[in-house]
């Protein structure tokens, strides 16, 4: 069954048009490699589905509910969460901090709640919360980040703070979750890293859709691939056919040459 | 280490209690009173712009209406001013929410130049509307915080009990948001807007919250300084005034809780200091003071007093392990 | 009632060529490094000093040629020496509010050391035609008027052709245009910064010369311009010259028909009120940004 799915989604930039008539629909449970030479129309994609941009035609829907109008903060509390190419961490907040900002369940009524809230805890800090802090800890395991979890973020290896990136999204206990390249930039034992932390991101039963430029890695983790081409979808389907589908090899040579 | 804490703010807590005491001259004893209703002032600064990072350069907006409102429900109508001090803070909110509407959609000098030019409106509302504010005169002869048993307000020391008071329930509040799921939210939101967002965090509704909190803090502040001085000009509502929050808390560590205490006490005793020099040339040199610290935090002292001690207390520890 | 609107009309464009010769200066500034100087007004405020320290001492029109000279030079190398020593150490580590924050802190010093050094007496610069007036019929204006107004349309247009014609002049709107890709050309990026941080002081300054033909010239007058300057930028697009030139027009007689029909108290909060509607309707400003 379909968990997100879109349909015929356009999204035009002024005169420029980043994504053209595309439907997909990731599978619940599944991991979905999402490909392309730059500037196919991948991020934005990413960024359609999160709720960062709304689209400029078509629908996105996830579990029934069309979502394509919501802003990015409504989509993540329906159960999205995202990754960003560029890492967009808190920097100045430490690593726990991080993923415990994640993880405030923010409710209906908005802030005043949590203001409200703040005045009636046991633990004066939301920092010092044994309960979260425990579960952020959890995450912050998961991911290998527990040796550095009162260190600023900002002073984290780059590859670390990817991670980090990670563990804040899962933090928002999504069903779905969508990866923007989590292994640019890594060296290779670090991609293995990378590799084994999405699986078992997966095994919890969370769907993956991943945008990776290392085809290694999409490869490896994904069951099924779509590609983009200057904002078309041009194929769909296992990874073995689609990486032998001549329109993609095409696609790749013909275009930037990078496959 | 907890334990140890505790002694520490109960030693804090005695010595608080007892400074004016101790101290009996009435001029020091004015300044300390001025310091607190400044770090109060700082404080409510330092909440949206240190905390959520949106530059407030219009905050004496907040002080002003807070300070009018009180006194004019004071004088016009008779309302206690215990009651007023907190109606003003709440008018006061009121304009911050209005003021926090423009802020979801600006950024820097864009949301700078909005929130001058809200501060400067009003002050010509204040400077003109002389049928109710008097114009540039100020309103004077406002009735101080009523008595009770016996103990009039009308003293510096009488007052530094409620200013100490009034400072210690704001600090008390600005703790507990700011280390709470909404505070740890705006400092996310602070650090990368899009990434906030991405978390579920709503910004457009943590920023409104965050203009109306803190405006309540500048407005309770200002009629604390109204029912003071008993004397309020539209001065109140310049720009000089939300600078003098500003410097405070650039100087003690914006985007900390013990930053603008230390920089509205210092800089309100060291414009004092320098006295003798405004004697000296005749003119207030107060501002020049306050712009040149100012550019030298920026320059060459990141993160204030607050960011010095913490890179002094880390560099010790460090020393401390290698040992 | 037709010429009093008229007249109104023609004030507030005399009143706004000072303001968009002051606010192209705020915009190149912008456009080009990125920095919202909100001490700008106060350049203005040093270059009408300027002037009238040197009328005081050489009267009639030596003076003047001297006092626009002395206050482009002047303002100029003071706007070298800011940019040197408090914009430039900050640019490889700010952030907008870092930046900010240093021009107000900035703008209090030269504000406050202004009235240090000369009293607080407001001065008039002096009249060179002795108050000679020109009638038009359906409007007048004094001959110092019709001075101030073509000496700042014809600054405006020079320029314009430096910006244009001139090697660095081109070097300058390359750089605003893309930072990245004029240093890939060649450009020297800290002599452009120099340069139009230089220039666009030494605009405010000239400004401040004619802004003392209209208004009187006082320590803490710096505020004024600085805030109209901003207002002025912003409703023509940040880093937008030719906008800032339009919107100052605009704001000039937008203030003086509000002053003669709204209110004349609340003359200057009229520019604050269409910025604020201008923000929240159309981010951009009216003229969109100049970059993309």
């Amino acid at each position: 069954m379909a968990i997100l799915e879109t349909k015929h989604v356009t999204k035009n930039f002024g005169g420029l048009t980043a994504l053209q008539d595309v439907s997909f629909a990731l599978e619940k449970g599944e991991v979905m490699g999402l490909i392309g030479p730059n500037g196919a129309g991948k991020t934005t994609l990413i960024n359609i589905l999160s709720g960062a941009f709304h689209p400029s035609e078509g629908k996105v829907i996830y579990q029934g509910e069309d979502i394509s109008r919501l802003k990015a903060n409504l989509v993540n509390e329906r159960g999205i969460a995202r990754t960003f190419q560029v890492v967009r961490i808190f920097k100045r907040l430490t690593v726990l901090e991080n993923v415990l900002t994640a993880m405030v369940d923010r409710g209906k009524d908005g802030p005043w709640r949590l203001v409200w809230g703040s005045f009636f805890r046991r633990a004066c800090a939301f920092n010092q919360d044994r309960d979260a802090c425990a579960t952020a800890d959890g995450l912050l395991a998961s991911v290998g980040l527990l040796d550095y979890r009162d260190e600023r973020a900002e002073n984290l290896p780059y590859a670390m703070s990817k991670r980090l990136e990670i563990a804040r999204a899962l933090a928002t206990r999504p069903k779905v979750l969508l990866l923007d390249e989590p292994s640019s930039g890594l060296n290779p034992a670090e991609q293995n890293e990378q590799i084994k932390i999405i699986r078992q991101i997966n095994e919890q039963g969370i769907s993956i859709l991943i945008i990776e430029h290392v085809m290694k890695v999409i490869m490896d983790i994904s069951h099924r691939l779509i590609v983009l081409h200057y904002g078309e979808k041009i194929a769909e389907g296992e990874p073995e056919a689609v990486y032998n589908d001549p329109l993609v090899v095409e696609a790749y040579l013909g275009g930037e040459g990078n496959a | 280490m907890a334990a140890k804490q505790k002694i520490w703010a109960g030693l804090g807590l005695v010595a608080c209690l007892a400074l004016p005491l101790i101290i009996t001259d009435r001029y020091i004893q004015h300044l300390l009173v001025m310091s607190l209703i400044f770090v109060i002032f700082s404080s409510s600064w330092n909440l949206i712009t240190g905390y959520s990072g949106q530059l407030n350069m219009g905050h004496a907006a907040f002080f002003g209406i807070g300070a009018y409102a009180s006194a004019l429900l004071a004088l016009k109508l008779g309302v206690s001013p215990w009651i007023g001090m907190f109606l003003g803070g709440l008018l006061a909110a009121a304009a911050g929410f209005l003021l926090g509407i423009p802020a979801l959609r600006l950024s820097g000098p864009y949301l700078a130049i909005t929130t001058i030019g809200f501060a400067e409106i009003l002050r010509l509302v204040a400077m003109n509307w002389v049928d109710l504010t008097r114009g540039s005169l100020g309103l004077y002869g406002i009735p101080p915080l009523p008595g009770f048993w016996g103990i009039r307000f009308t003293s510096e020391l009488t007052f530094y009990y409620v200013a100490l008071a009034a400072a210690a329930w704001a600090l008390f509040c600005f703790r507990r948001i700011t280390r709470s799921e909404f505070g740890l939210s705006l400092q996310a939101m602070r650090e990368d807007e899009i990434g906030a967002e991405s978390i579920g965090i709503g910004t457009n509704r943590y920023k409104l919250t965050v203009f109306t909190i803190s405006a309540f803090f500048g407005g309770f502040a200002g009629a604390l300084l109204a029912h003071y001085q008993r004397l309020i000009s539209p001065d109140m509502l310049s720009l000089g005034e939300t600078f003098q929050a500003l410097t405070m808390t650039m100087i003690g560590g914006l985007g900390t809780l013990t930053g603008p205490v230390i920089g509205a006490v210092l800089l309100t005793f060291l414009s004092e200091g320098l006295r003798f020099v405004e004697d000296a040339v005749k003119m207030d040199v107060r501002l020049i003071i306050y712009g040149g610290l100012l550019i030298v935090t920026i320059l060459f002292m990141r993160g204030g007093i607050m960011g010095l001690w913490e890179r002094w207390r880390g560099r010790s520890a460090g020393d401390g392990e290698e040992a | 009632m037709e010429s009093l609107f008229l007249q109104q009309v023609v004030n507030g464009l005399i009143v706004g060529s000072v303001y968009s010769l002051i606010a192209v200066g705020l915009t190149m500034i912008f456009g080009v490094m990125r920095i919202s100087n909100f001490a700008h007004g106060d350049f203005s405020m040093v270059g009408a000093y300027i002037a009238v320290f040197i009328l005081a001492w050489v009267p009639g029109w030596f003076g003047w040629v001297g006092s626009l000279v002395a206050a482009l030079a002047g303002v100029g190398i003071l706007g070298l020496v800011v940019e040197r020593g408090l914009f430039r150490p900050l640019i490889t580590r700010w952030t907008d509010l870092d930046q900010i924050m240093a021009s107000v802190g900035l703008f209090f010093v030269m504000e406050n050391l202004a009235q240090l050094f000369f009293g607080a007496t407001p001065r008039m610069l002096p009249d060179p035609f002795q108050g000679a007036t020109v009638d038009f019929g359906l409007f007048s204006t004094s001959m110092m008027r019709v001075l101030c107004i073509s000496m700042a349309v014809g600054i405006i247009i020079l320029l314009q052709i430096y910006l244009n014609r001139a090697r660095m002049g081109v070097a300058i709107q390359a750089t605003a245009q893309n930072r990245n890709a004029a240093q890939l050309m060649g450009i020297n990026i800290n002599l452009i910064y120099g340069l139009t941080f230089a220039l666009g002081s030494a605009l405010a300054g000239l400004g401040g010369v004619l802004y003392g033909t209209i208004f009187a010239i006082y320590p803490t007058m710096g505020a004024i311009p600085t805030l109209k300057a901003f207002v002025v930028t912003i409703l023509g697009g940040m880093g937008n010259i030719r906008g800032a030139i339009f919107s100052g027009f605009i704001l000039g007689v937008a203030e003086s028909l509000g002053g003669a029909y709204v209110s004349m108290e609340y003359k200057n909060a009229i520019g604050f009120v269409i910025l604020i509607l201008v923000l929240l309707i159309i981010p951009h400003g009216l003229f969109g940004r100049s970059e993309e």
